[in-house]
């Protein structure tokens, strides 16, 4: 079976490099010359929208191979929704990975603008479906629900939007939703239904994902991390799903190239970077755990070769992604593959630039199930 | 000015149907024709043919109208897309973060028309369960609490269905103009959520604008026309129109003699229609008898025309090219 690979768009803006933790791509930063979408032409800022650059990054991740690209979505950034639904016809084979949390939406119109989107599309919508980091940031939504009910809530939305998928008349009374004679009309009705990346490290999300997911997605961790992930998730699941994996990729064409550019971002740390992000995921708790000792330079957060811990310190997101030569990187993505990975969501920055680089380069290497494994990574594995 | 909108079909396919199959001797190039290429056609008429917006509705039956919206704001330069929803749709920190985006991509072009009203079956079937002067409330509190995240940091509401604590939005997404609210009903109810809330109140044609209209909010009206070269052009295209239906030529119904207006057309897009609603009022005639009629709506007070039409391509160049030209000078008076 072959492994689909989407690539990600930034829905909050975009660097230039990893050198320097300044947003140039979109407007969370002022709108100075060099700035694009918008930018400033003639000294006036110009009227171009962050969604124009977004429309690149989605072309030119269809134009290097990926089969779609994850939208996600953040108190600060935009909506994955608006920009699937002003960028669906702008692209001819691109998926849109919509992540969104169950608790924003109701299910009924969820299921409706997915209906209207698979009709818009033909079909290339997907859910990359948080039950949330919890933390100050799920009361900026207005969502009071507590962790582990959010999974419980999340299985509900769920059930809803699959009962009305299809057409009605649909019944339901939960704990968290009510309806009466619901479902799809004639026309939205019968759409293909999109396929489920489910995220969450908690036991909570684990039950969750075992009922719901076609994916279970993780964050990269190191490799023996997320065999035992894998692995807890397939005791807890009478259906195991498919395996799909976050990770952003630094791949030059030498290894001593990729690390380089490591070190010019390093260099550039602001010290007050270290102290991060907080919340009640228990992904981030996981990410701080794997590196122990001290930190005296880039190197130290290499935890398993070609496995880097500090990509959060060098822009926002999750800490690990793989640093290495594009052979070296391939070689990696080909061991996770050999773990049971059956899809992958690469990223890198910059996000238009870095997915020609990584469709012409990383992808054409990969050799998939046909590898024979022998690595020294899954050696030593703690079991 | 007068502002004229068309209204979009619900179903984004607009009920074209299939296109029937050419003779082997005909050469056919054509490629699959998805509902939304016919959605983007009928956007793009609207655009070109000088419409000021176009109005996705709330239709339960049809499409989704913020997806709608999106799509046709995204093929558009000037024209505003006014998307129609019900407040049970999303909490309205999310409602209003879709819509800020959307602002974003758009240069704030997207209108909100909020169906608060909805034929209780039908909301139920949504998902909600409120009922009776409940909903005023709660779409009261939608729409603070939407305005509040909006223009507010740091905002925190607590409400009777609401809560936010410590939101708000923040550069960029913050600044931009918020969606013109677009309300509609004529409970006592329904007029205090307009003057609190509504940028427009949108009437049907038969309503009594003068008894019921709320202070400070511009008039709107929902309107299906039938306008042709003459006014027996128009009248046999209305018969037509009539029996398509299965109905006999001989019930066909007269117009209204003091108001013209014809109760003859079919519901299409109202907020919670229901297949076999009640027929619609609307005006037929030649171009000058419908303007005359739009006239007459102007100088009530009304500065917003929902206009309907179908089919919905061809209806709105022939309505772009032919109606507005008349009805450029009026709407001087309008509120």
């Amino acid at each position: 079976m072959s492994v689909d690979i989407y690539w990600r768009v930034g829905t909050h803006g975009d660097q230039p490099s990893l050198r320097r933790r300044v947003v140039s791509r979109g407007e969370w930063a002022p709108v100075v010359p060099g700035s694009l979408a918008p930018g400033v032409r003639d000294g006036e800022r110009d009227d171009y929208s962050y969604v124009e650059h977004m429309g690149d990054v989605a072309r030119a991740s269809e134009i290097s191979g990926f089969v779609g690209g994850l939208l996600p979505s953040f108190p600060n950034t935009d909506d994955p929704w608006a920009t699937a639904a002003t960028l669906a016809r702008e692209t001819t084979t691109y998926r849109f990975m919509i992540a969104f949390q169950p608790g924003f939406l109701h299910p009924v119109q969820a299921a409706r603008m997915s209906a209207s989107l698979q009709r818009a599309t033909g079909g290339r919508l997907v859910y990359n479906i948080i039950s949330g980091g919890g933390g100050p940031d799920q009361l900026w939504w207005g969502d009071k629900v507590e962790h582990d009910d959010r999974y419980a809530r999340t299985s509900e939305f769920l059930d809803v939007l699959r009962g009305v998928w299809n057409g009605g008349p649909f019944d339901f009374d939960g704990r968290f939703y009510k309806v009466e004679g619901a479902g799809l009309p004639e026309g939205l009705a019968g759409q293909p239904f999109p396929e489920i990346y489910f995220s969450g490290s908690s036991r909570a999300a684990i039950d969750a994902a075992g009922r719901h997911a076609d994916y279970y997605l993780s964050w990269l961790e190191p490799f023996h991390a997320l065999t035992e992930k894998f692995d807890q998730v397939r005791a807890n699941s009478d259906r195991t799903p498919k395996f799909a994996v976050r990770i952003d990729v630094l791949a030059r064409e030498t290894e001593e190239e990729a690390w380089d550019e490591i070190r010019r971002g390093w260099d550039n740390i602001d010290p007050t970077v270290l102290r991060g992000a907080t919340g009640d995921s228990i992904g981030w708790q996981r990410s701080q755990s794997f590196v122990t000792g001290a930190v005296n330079g880039y190197r130290d957060l290499e935890v398993t070769p070609n496995v880097w811990g500090g990509f959060h310190l060098l822009r926002g997101g999750p800490a690990f992604g793989l640093v290495g030569s594009y052979g070296q990187v391939a070689e990696r993505l080909d061991e996770l593959i050999n773990l049971g990975v059956g899809a992958f969501i690469l990223a890198g920055v910059p996000h238009l630039e870095e997915a020609y680089r990584v469709g012409e380069n990383v992808l054409p290497l990969l050799r998939g199930h046909d590898l024979r494994i022998d690595s020294p990574l899954l050696e030593g594995t703690p079991s | 000015m007068a502002r004229f909108l068309i209204t979009l079909p619900g179903r984004a396919d607009g009920g074209r149907g299939a296109r029937p199959a050419f003779p082997d001797s005909v050469t056919d190039l054509r490629q699959a024709f998805g509902p939304f290429d016919h959605l983007a056609q009928v956007g793009r008429a609207a655009e070109i043919a000088g419409f000021h917006g176009a109005l996705a509705p709330f239709d339960p039956e049809g499409d989704e109208s913020l997806v709608v919206a999106a799509g046709l704001l995204r093929q558009s330069r000037r024209l505003r897309t006014v998307a129609g929803f019900h407040p049970g749709i999303a909490t309205p920190v999310y409602a209003a973060k879709v819509s800020a985006s959307l602002q974003r991509f758009s240069g704030d072009r997207l209108d909100w028309r909020l169906a608060v009203d909805l034929d209780p079956a039908v909301a139920r079937a949504q998902g909600d369960f409120l009922e009776g002067p409940d909903r005023y409330a709660r779409a009261e509190e939608f729409l603070t609490v939407a305005k509040g995240v909006w223009s507010e940091e740091d905002y925190t509401y607590e409400g009777r269905f609401y809560q936010v604590l410590a939101g708000g939005f923040q550069s960029p997404l913050a600044g931009r103009a918020f969606p013109r609210v677009h309300l509609s009903g004529t409970s006592k109810e329904a007029l205090e959520l307009s003057a609190r809330h509504a940028d427009v109140h949108v009437f049907d044609p038969e309503d009594d604008i003068e008894a019921a209209s709320p202070p400070g909010v511009a008039y709107g009206l929902r309107l299906p026309v039938l306008a042709r070269d003459d006014d027996d052009e128009a009248w046999e295209a209305a018969r037509r129109l009539w029996t398509r239906g299965g109905r006999t030529a001989e019930s066909l119904p007269d117009p209204d003699p003091r108001t013209r207006l014809w109760r003859g057309f079919r519901p299409s897009g109202s907020p919670g229609a229901l297949p076999g609603a009640s027929l619609r009022n609307g005006l037929v005639g030649s171009f000058e008898t419908v303007a005359a009629g739009i006239r007459d709506y102007i100088d009530r007070g009304v500065g917003v025309f929902f206009l309907e039409a179908t089919p919905y391509i061809e209806e709105t160049y022939r309505l772009g090219e032919r109606l507005l030209p008349l009805l450029t000078k009026e709407g001087v008076r309008v509120r």
